[in-house]
């Protein structure tokens, strides 16, 4: 669980890198590093290490990815968004995101446990989690995996009014996708002979997304959870539709939390098709209440934990589990 | 029990990359030895080693390495490679096209493989300076499957998808020997249909320098005369690397895909000398025991057996000890069987050794001739009472043996016949 936080202060705290001066020795190590990377992450890198900036981490990190990633893969890297995954949709295997934090570790001189590792799934987790250490903040809440019947279980909307067919949830940002598959019952008269996609049901997809955030990311108070009928739509800001949505077309959803104060919680949204942006919410706001937090079932044999779909790439369901099986 | 032929080879050697090379190199008796520049040096006592050529893999990052165009590796599967491993991934390519096997015909229950190599000193090495330095948490998480003894058949079951059986053979420089015999067993006992037999060395600095310490290394700097067994002059073995990889199958096999064995494997025979960790037994008793038991499992006499490819490394004790158990084990044998070291040529592969030189033999068979044993000018004193082919006969044996000894008195006979 990401409560076990960095318990390794010293690496994290400080930078590191300012301090001690960054010698022209260490830039010709670091170019050994780098030398199957791209030049823009080599210099990203030398910009960290002199000013020890975490706003160049991101670049180091991508610009390592996608030196470990196979040549006709790297074209998904390049405008890539947060929920691409590493192992599914860039062939990362565990051995790979092993020598990926290697190199990491090394350029940016930080130290990553194992534990920590186990939780990466998404290029996001990825820049996300290196920011954390960097900054030596806590690291958030692993990324959850939702598929469509766990969130059809938590969420207190239902077909045929869900649109939300998956979804990951982190404390910092939900994405989701829903396809539109012209069964959809509104499409019969929106419109008439001509399927579209109405804006304000893509609207409340993005609404949806949040709630489900409120639900699965949001941080509660000891004891409390947010409680499912509690949440409702209060409004929202700067909405504009971009492109014209049809059957067929795979919606990609995302929030991002702006502000949250009981009752209150804020969200940016986005929803892209492709590459092609689609819907921007400059803000939606919910109003959303505690209730008590169920008593744990004492007897029960397992944790009800949620059914994380794990593909298991190469014999186990976290990175580092299949690097060390199999020994 | 189910007849056992060799279909399909593959070399990267110091004789050459490909069947067609190697088969000129033995019949011409043209030796692949140079002097090796990281041996150039005033502090290194020995010179001479058996190049492997077309390729370079003496970084320590496999994505610097090179080899010939022809073979596509991705960066997944080269990553965790030994030197060794990529010449044995490129031969191991070469033996299925030669084979004529599909990816069916690979990857299945019934193939399997086994493999022998001394691991990668060379890697160990740089691994254990980098843990050395650096802490354990920065080192490759391929370290050691790129490094152990046994990081060929790891790679190549991997990259290949074996799902037969699998297995690593550390005898030293028995170990490709038992590999084929073992592959042998796997086949004839039903087993198995198909088994790759896969033997592969660094040959680099690492990996043939130590032995320098056992005062066992020519230094010989004449390319030309470095390695010469059974002559009176030599003065101990070249070292040299690569890979051999041999398909041999069930006789089913060969009739239902309609190919033409190179020969057919007719048994094999072990035996050990219980006598030295690192010395031949003075008599040969050993390898003599095991070319009997040889010959006993084949059902064939010592008088039909037309040629030896010895193990004969050029070493002053080997070189006798082997002399004395062939003429204890053949009784005509300053008339027959015919002996040659093809080591005079290559060097001493180490674990490469057993199924290097049975892949020669099994070329040799098919291509009409029997390799001569190059270099000699004089015969050891101690060697004599033998037919020690000095030239290359221009016929094909009928049956030949092939023997290997290493460490710790391990002695391994197979027997070949011609198809």
């Amino acid at each position: 669980m990401s409560e076990a936080l960095d318990p390794n202060p010293g690496s994290s705290k400080s930078f590191v890198a300012l301090a001690k001066p960054f010698s022209p020795e260490d830039e010709a190590v670091l170019r050994e590093s780098l030398k199957r990377c791209s030049p823009s992450t080599f210099e990203a890198a030398v910009q960290y290490r002199k000013t020890g900036n975490p706003e160049h981490v991101p670049a180091v990190v991508i610009g390592i990815i996608e030196r470990f990633v196979e040549p006709d893969l790297r074209t998904k890297l390049k405008d890539a968004d947060d929920d691409l995954r590493v192992v599914e949709d860039l062939g990362v295997d565990s051995l790979t995101m092993m020598e990926i934090v290697i190199l990491v570790e090394e350029v940016l001189q930080v130290s990553i446990n194992n534990d920590e590792l186990r939780n990466l799934r998404t290029v996001g987790d990825v820049k996300t989690f290196i920011d954390c250490k960097i900054r030596g903040l806590p690291l958030p809440k692993p990324t959850k995996f939702l598929p469509i019947e766990h969130i059809g279980a938590i969420m207190p909307v239902q077909p045929p009014f869900l649109f939300l067919n998956e979804a990951s949830v982190s404390s910092t940002a939900a994405n989701g996708k829903y396809k539109i598959t012209g069964q959809e019952f509104f499409l019969q008269g929106h419109f008439k002979d001509n399927p579209v996609m109405p804006a304000s049901i893509m609207l409340e997809a993005l609404g949806q997304l949040a709630v489900l955030y409120l639900l699965e990311g949001a941080p509660t108070e000891p004891g409390k959870i947010v409680g499912p009928n509690t949440i409702f739509f209060t409004g929202c800001e700067g909405v504009r539709a971009h492109r014209i949505c049809r059957p067929g077309d795979l919606l990609s959803l995302s929030i991002k939390p702006k502000r949250m104060k009981m009752p209150l919680a804020t969200f940016e949204g986005s929803i892209r098709v492709g590459q092609e942006k689609t819907v921007i919410a400059e803000e939606i706001t919910m109003t959303f209440g505690f209730v008590d937090a169920p008593a744990p079932a004492a007897a029960a044999p397992a944790p009800a934990s949620p059914p994380i779909p794990a593909p298991a790439p190469a014999g186990g369901s976290g990175p580092l589990n299949a690097a060390l099986g199999g020994a | 029990m189910p007849r056992v032929f060799i279909t399909g080879l593959g070399f990267v050697t110091s004789i050459g990359n490909d069947a067609a090379s190697v088969a000129s190199s033995l019949r011409e008796l043209r030796h692949g030895f140079e002097l090796y520049p990281p041996f150039q040096k005033p502090d290194i006592p020995c010179k001479v080693v058996g190049t492997v050529k077309g390729f370079t893999a003496n970084s320590t990052d496999p994505e610097d390495w090179t080899w010939p165009s022809r073979y596509a590796i991705k960066r997944e599967t080269l990553r965790s490679m030994a030197p060794h491993g990529l010449y044995a991934h490129c031969a191991f390519l070469q033996a299925v096209e030669d084979a004529r096997l599909g990816p069916g015909e690979v990857s299945n229950p019934e193939t399997g493989l086994n493999a022998a190599s001394g691991g990668s000193p060379f890697l160990t090495h740089y691994n254990h300076e980098r843990l050395l330095k650096l802490g354990v948490m920065r080192c490759s998480p391929m370290g050691i499957v790129s490094s152990i003894v046994g990081t060929l058949n790891f790679n190549l079951v991997a990259a290949f998808r074996i799902q037969g059986s699998s297995c690593g053979f550390s005898s030293a420089c028995a170990s490709s020997a038992h590999a084929i015999g073992f592959a042998f067993d796997d086949i004839s006992l039903g087993r198995q249909k198909r088994m790759f037999v896969v033997g592969a060395e660094d040959g680099n600095v690492d990996a043939i320098m130590p032995f320098a310490g056992m005062r066992t290394l020519s230094l010989q700097t004449d390319p030309a005369l470095a390695s010469r067994p059974f002559d009176a002059a030599r003065d101990g073995f070249v070292g040299t690397g690569g890979a051999t990889v041999m398909v041999l199958e069930s006789e089913d096999e060969v009739a239902r895909r309609g190919v033409r064995p190179y020969a057919e494997v007719l048994g094999w025979g072990q035996a050990s000398d219980g006598y030295n960790v690192a010395i031949s037994h003075p008599d040969g008793a050993g390898l003599a025991l095991a070319m009997r038991n040889a010959l006993r499992a084949a059902r064939v006499a010592p008088e039909q057996v037309d040629h030896i490819n010895a193990h004969a490394t050029s070493t002053l004790i080997g070189d006798i000890a082997e002399a004395r158990a062939l003429r204890a084990v053949f009784p005509q044998a300053a008339e027959r069987p015919g002996i040659s070291s093809t080591k005079a040529l290559t060097g001493h592969g180490l674990s490469l050794a057993g199924v290097m030189e049975s892949a020669f033999c099994a070329l040799a068979m098919r291509e009409g001739f029997t390799p001569g044993s190059a270099h000699i000018s004089r015969v050891d004193p101690q060697c004599e009472g033998l037919k020690i082919l000095r030239e290359t006969v221009p016929q094909a044996p009928g049956i030949v043996m092939k023997n290997s000894s290493g460490f710790g008195g391990a002695n391994v006979a197979l027997l070949f016949r011609k198809v």
